[in-house]
């Protein structure tokens, strides 16, 4: 083939502006539609159980009724009624509690076998899958294994203290100890996940800086405070966040173990949630209290993604 | 001391060297009290991991009423094994085990389906208001289903007929819980590392969308389709509220909640519950042992939602 032909052939095949301006339009709208078409299937399902109920959620907190029966709409008796119920104060302080202690527990506790494993690795598989394992069990199952370690009759704690001649406590009789237990439960089955959270944080410290550090005299302890710390403390930021979103909605361990009891001591944000709308059938203060439940998340939500951004922007501007 | 002195420089080599010979023996002795130490304190929290199983073990081997003797006693008298007879003739165990496969083996197939193509439109595909959806999705992450449950429940029991969908269904336990917004974070993240090229060659080959998908994307995706598939697998096999919320026969539980519901309101069969959590128990512990690796990766992926 030719120079020439070839030049002519392309003269015929090219487009003019008008042309050209068209067809891009009509691959771009195309692009979109398959676009459109690859979320379908997802938005779908998203959008009818995810967003809908998220507003009908605001939209039902000015109502009563509705789950068994017909919502009626009440104005504003929902929130005053709540605004006066000392139940729901008592549920947030103990969901308080319970996310300060647990988080502090399995934090301290995780760096601390994190630093250990990280520090002697030989063996240290075998401790790793053990810690692992009570990740495996259901909350509901961990909260029935805890009526076997707190059991008045039969626990394992009462085993021991009867065994070594100290008299039996009634742990679920006592609510600072019942929501102890619970936090004892949390804390048990979270140990696993956060060592080996931490060890992986751990070990993307950049041994170089360590040894420097020992090099400039530091001592063990120092080299913990003046490096790894302030090295992990943007994970730790974002790890507690996540965990305190996590911990908030605690509910399984209380249904399985307490029932919010004694006299409320257990009672957390969702068992209130639930106790209200499927055991009192008082779904008004349900309601309402859903959505300080759904505040309080979202606003978590966004705080650990303007953590996770500070981080990014950090790091970037570490490196320019 | 002994460091002191050999930086001043003792009188002869002779009494240097002995203080660099006690100085490390004396370092040797500490750094083994240092690793006993350590390996006690792995140990301990190794035991405190496991022991709770292990002594499960003890209670669903008695007769519920042995549990009550004074003094506690730490093993069975005699071995007992009618509680796992029990456990799968007078309850539904049987009934809720399938029912707990089928619910979770359901919405981790789905939640793979919708959440590998959405995942790759957000990642690779180009169109108009891609940034403001994937907000939403991204703002919807961490919404608790304690927050929604009533209007969830409100409607499920009014979907149209043919999704078969209501209380006490199949369809109903299943559809409201395969839109995670995580499952589309995490594919979004894994499509995003795809190389670009990759995709356009396949384009201007002439493969369609749908081909790229599943002859390009989907077989370099493998490694993460299979830890989004066993993380949404455990978080839906351990889910209790949405499946306590919407069940309220006993033949369409699921495990957590059939078992919770062995707790009686005045009389528990301890010795039954027992039994039913170590047969629960046991095969997980199996399964996890031989997939370690994969089980790990999963829920470090999951970290968001712990």
């Amino acid at each position: 083939m030719s120079a020439i032909t070839g030049e002519t052939a392309w003269d015929e095949l090219s487009l003019s502006p008008e042309e050209y301006r068209r067809a891009s339009a009509r691959y771009r709208q195309r692009r979109s539609v398959t676009g459109y078409l690859f979320l379908l299937p997802y938005f779908l399902p998203f959008l009818v159980f995810l967003v809908v109920p998220v507003f009908w959620s605001l939209w039902l907190s000015f109502n009563q009724g509705g789950i068994l029966d017909r919502a009626r709409f009440v104005g504003f008796r929902n929130w005053q009624e709540i605004g006066s119920d000392s139940q729901l104060t008592i549920s947030i302080e103990n969901t308080a509690k319970y996310v300060v202690a647990a988080i502090f527990l399995v934090f301290t506790l995780a760096l601390f076998l994190a630093l250990i494993l990280n520090r002697y690795r030989r063996g240290s598989n075998v401790f790793k899958l053990a810690l692992y394992v009570p990740l495996l069990a259901p909350a509901v199952l961990v909260g029935l294994i805890w009526q076997f370690v707190a059991n008045y009759d039969f626990g394992l704690i009462n085993l021991i203290l009867t065994t070594i001649g100290v008299g039996r406590v009634n742990i679920f009789g006592n609510g600072t100890l019942a929501l102890l237990t619970i936090v004892l439960a949390e804390v048990w089955r979270g140990l696993g996940f956060w060592t080996l959270y931490f060890l992986a944080s751990l070990q993307n410290i950049p041994e170089e800086l360590l040894d420097a550090a020992r090099v400039d005299g530091a001592r063990g302890i120092q080299r913990f405070r003046r490096v790894t710390i302030p090295l992990l403390r943007p994970m730790l930021l974002f790890a507690i966040v996540i965990a305190i979103i996590a911990n908030f909605q605690v509910f399984d361990t209380v249904y399985v173990l307490t029932q919010g009891g004694p006299y409320e001591s257990t009672s957390t944000m969702v068992w209130f949630i639930w106790e209200r709308l499927f055991q009192f059938q008082q779904t008004g203060q349900g309601y309402a209290a859903a959505v300080i439940l759904l505040g309080i998340i979202l606003f978590l939500t966004a705080l650990s993604f303007w953590l996770l951004g500070s981080r990014r922007r950090r790091r970037r501007s570490a490196l320019a | 001391m002994a460091v002191e002195s050999a930086r001043l420089g003792p009188a002869s080599g002779d009494e240097r060297h002995a203080d660099y010979a006690q100085a490390a023996r004396r370092r040797r002795t500490l750094d083994l009290g240092k690793g006993i130490a350590a390996y006690t304190v792995l140990t301990l929290f190794a035991v405190i991991a496991v022991g709770p199983f292990l002594y499960l073990l003890s209670p669903s081997l008695r007769h519920s009423y042995d549990l009550f003797t004074f003094p506690p006693q730490w093993l069975p008298k005699s071995l007992y094994l009618g509680n796992f007879g029990a456990v799968l003739h007078q309850t539904s165990y049987v009934r809720w085990g399938i029912n707990t496969l089928v619910f979770a083996t359901s919405v981790t197939l789905l939640t793979l389906a919708i959440d590998t193509l959405a995942g790759y439109a957000f990642a690779r595909m180009h169109f108009p208001g891609r940034g403001i959806l994937f907000g939403l999705v991204v703002a919807t992450l961490m919404i608790p289903t304690a927050a929604i449950v009533a209007p969830l429940y409100i409607i499920v029991s009014h979907l149209p007929s043919w999704t078969h969908a209501g209380v006490n269904t199949y369809p109903g336990m299943i559809l409201p819980m395969v839109c995670s917004p995580l499952g589309v974070f995490m594919m979004r993240q894994f499509m995003s590392t795809l190389p670009e090229g990759l995709v356009e060659a396949a384009r201007l080959d002439g493969a369609s969308e749908l081909q790229i998908f599943r002859k390009v994307v989907l077989p370099l995706m493998k490694p993460a389709v299979v830890v989004l598939g066993i993380f949404t697998f455990m978080m839906q096999w351990v889910n209790f509220l949405w499946p306590l919320a919407i069940t309220t026969t006993d033949s369409m539980k699921t495990l957590t909640v059939g078992i919770a519901s062995l707790q009686g309101q005045f009389v528990t069969n301890w010795g039954l519950i027992s039994a039913a959590a170590v047969m629960t128990m046991g095969p997980i512990i199996v399964v996890f042992l031989i997939f370690q690796r994969w089980f790990v990766q999963a829920s470090m992926a999951g970290a968001l939602k712990q």
